[in-house]
């Protein structure tokens, strides 16, 4: 009984060659991690790059948006007044003639 | 139906505007040593609503006088000689601006300066919707459609401020002939 325990201890501890070509696997699959988080971090980079540049798109795109609100606004504003001052000058004057009569 | 909507937003400035400017003002535009054309739909006044101050006291009472209305449509044309321009001219528009709906409330006509102006008010359910002013002058001519809730005097008004010169209204009976003086003085 004993014999057999101390066999079976004995062959599990047994160095042993290791397959062939086991270096070459291990190499490989290292080689094939590393590659994996290089384009992991490419990737990464990638997207923060694209994200960026939409953030900054965007950002312009309704600056210019903004701008051209507002100069249509004050434009608008503008015409307003000036559509005003022919109004009242005009009401005002009709107005003195008929006070005036 | 596919060109119903783009029909429907051409047309739909030209029923805000109310009266319907006549084609041959196009050409006394051409004959004008100055002309003016404002034409501000609903949209631009809004637009030019947001950015009238409320701090500013002028400002924010243009702003309540321009919230009832839906369109501000001015054309003045200044002439370097007398009668470059015809009554006629304007005889398509005076039709328009009658009942029902349109009244005169007033007529000024002035012989000596050749300055006459009308002013039309439009009216639905005793609300004023639309003001119109018909101003001639031996070199200019002035055309004013207001489309929605305005009153005549709230515009006269606003002389004296936004920069809109006051024109001295008072009693006119001792002045005149100072007036008179100074319609001759603008004849010059």
């Amino acid at each position: 009984m004993m014999d057999d325990f101390e066999r079976q201890i004995k062959d599990a501890l047994a160095r042993k060659d290791p397959s062939p070509f086991f270096e070459a696997r291990v190499l490989a699959a290292v080689k094939r991690r590393a590659e994996e988080r290089r384009a992991s971090a490419r990737m990464w980079w990638a997207s923060a790059i694209v994200a960026a540049l939409l953030m900054v798109t965007g950002s312009a795109w309704q600056y210019q948006r903004t701008m051209r609100e507002e100069a249509a606004g004050k434009e608008a504003k503008a015409r307003l007044e000036l559509a005003l001052k022919i109004t009242s000058v005009k009401l005002q004057r009709i107005s003195r003639k008929v006070e005036g009569i | 139906m596919k060109f119903a909507i783009p029909v429907l937003l051409a047309v739909l400035p030209l029923a805000a505007q109310d009266i319907k400017m006549p084609a041959g003002l196009d050409r006394l535009a051409e004959k004008a040593s100055d002309v003016v054309d404002v034409s501000l739909d609903g949209a631009l006044l809004q637009l030019a609503s947001r950015f009238l101050s409320e701090k500013d006291p002028d400002e924010a009472h243009v702003k309540r006088l321009i919230g009832g209305l839906k369109g501000v449509y001015v054309k003045s044309f200044e002439f370097e000689n007398r009668d470059e321009y015809k009554e006629s001219d304007v005889d398509e528009l005076r039709a328009q601006l009658k009942a029902p709906g349109w009244a005169r409330i007033i007529t000024a006509r002035s012989k000596r300066s050749g300055e006459n102006s009308d002013v039309y008010l439009k009216t639905d359910a005793g609300q004023i919707t639309g003001l119109a002013i018909i101003a001639t002058e031996p070199k200019e001519l002035t055309i004013i459609n207001i489309v929605g809730s305005i009153r005549p005097e709230d515009i006269r008004d606003l002389g004296g401020h936004l920069g809109i010169p006051k024109i001295d209204i008072g009693p006119v009976r001792n002045d005149k002939d100072k007036n008179d003086k100074k319609d001759k003085e603008d004849d010059k």
